[in-house]
């Protein structure tokens, strides 16, 4: 239905496009825009409406992402001027609620480009991934982290 | 300063001091995986210098080869690691 | 002032790159180096690569460009998983400053299988406390 959904806005983008006849990158946007306001009050009373939903929460997974590499870049900075005495590494273990593989490898390289942590590897039997980290205070304390700050974020996204 | 004065006299001394610090990594590494990730930031580097001079000469052409050696950064890296670990289990 | 611009976005890259070869240098043991490399050095090649692209301004140089950005976005981290895990089979030495590690003993030395509960194999780097 979603993908449907898609096909139906990108359709009216390329209608509104080929009316207006100019195929600007800024014409693309704005007509992209009118189709989706018009599907949205088309399938006002329908049932199915994951795609209204989706596509916000994925622009702004996209912005927190960035923000997170921003992140990750300015705390590296950091810690090469620091000493070595205040490294506190550690190689722990984060039981998965993710099962399908895509969603797996999201996971991995999202855990991968945030500061001061790398994915080691994962069970074979997918439920526990092992990840090294650069500082830590608490085992428990890093594991909250990474269930609240992205697993939940995935799983909106991926239902 | 015209911007080619400015990336020939900051930006490129720069790149190559970092070169050389990776490159010490890369003579001194211990373990053969330190040179493994040390050759892959000196990849990830010369396609940053590559980009700098695509600028500096007005050169688009330059670009296709950062575009290669993105993809045998990743090849070299993924070969390497796939050989140390198939060595270990002889 | 798109001079300025370009100078900028090239200035914040450089420095990027150049914090991480000389973080590379500095930390104690392989699996942090690999951790740093995998992090500065995709932000600070995205950022040259993007003054590239308003420098020449056009369509075929900037679609290169978002080509090769989208390479090193999508292949470093998994390159960077790679190599840890082949550090890790190889007994690479972990440093001696590492409080936890729950993969210590979790591998099977022969099928190479990784499990997930509790259990006692010969995979097991050993500490160092000289820096190297």
């Amino acid at each position: 239905m979603t993908n449907s959904m898609f096909l139906n806005n990108l359709l009216l983008t390329i209608i509104w496009v080929l009316a207006t006849g100019t195929l600007t990158e800024e014409n693309f946007i704005f007509g992209f825009l009118i189709s989706f306001g018009i599907l949205y009050i088309i399938t006002i009373n329908k049932e199915e409406r994951k795609y209204f939903t989706i596509l916000p929460k994925l622009i702004s997974f996209i912005m927190f992402m960035s923000w997170e590499i921003l992140k990750a870049n300015l705390v590296t900075v950091k810690e090469s001027l620091y000493a070595k005495s205040k490294l506190e590494p550690a190689v722990i273990k984060v039981p998965l609620t993710v099962e399908s593989d895509i969603g797996i490898t999201i996971l991995a390289t999202m855990v991968s480009v945030t500061p001061g942590t790398l994915v080691m590897d994962i069970s074979d039997d997918k439920k526990v991934m092992y990840v090294h980290v650069m500082h830590v205070r608490s085992k428990k304390e890093f594991v909250d982290e990474v269930k609240n700050k992205f697993e939940k974020r995935l799983l909106e996204i991926l239902r | 300063m015209s911007l080619q004065e400015y990336f020939h006299f900051i930006i490129i001394p720069i790149l190559g001091l970092s070169v050389i610090l990776v490159f010490i990594r890369f003579v001194k590494g211990p373990s053969l995986a330190d040179r493994v990730i040390a050759l892959d930031m000196l990849i990830l580097i010369s396609i940053c210098i590559i980009a700098v001079y695509s600028i500096m000469f007005n050169q688009s052409t330059f670009l296709d080869i950062a575009m290669l050696f993105a993809l045998i950064a990743f090849l070299s890296t993924t070969a390497y690691a796939f050989y140390l670990e198939k060595r270990e289990r002889k | 002032m798109r001079d300025i611009i370009i100078m900028i976005s090239s200035t914040i890259g450089v420095l990027f790159i150049f914090s991480t070869s000389l973080a590379m240098l500095r930390k104690p043991d392989v699996y942090l180096r690999i951790s740093v490399t995998s992090k500065a050095s995709t932000l600070g090649v995205g950022l040259i690569l993007l003054a590239t692209a308003i420098f020449f301004n056009e369509y075929s140089v900037t679609t290169r460009v978002i080509a090769v950005i989208l390479f090193v976005f999508l292949t470093v981290p998994i390159g960077s998983h790679m190599l840890a895990r082949a550090a890790y089979f190889t007994k690479t030495p972990i440093w001696g400053g590492t409080k936890i590690d729950d993969l210590a003993g979790q591998y099977d030395p022969e099928t190479h299988e990784l499990h997930s509960e509790n259990r006692n194999s010969s995979i097991k780097p050993e500490k160092t406390d000289k820096a190297s």
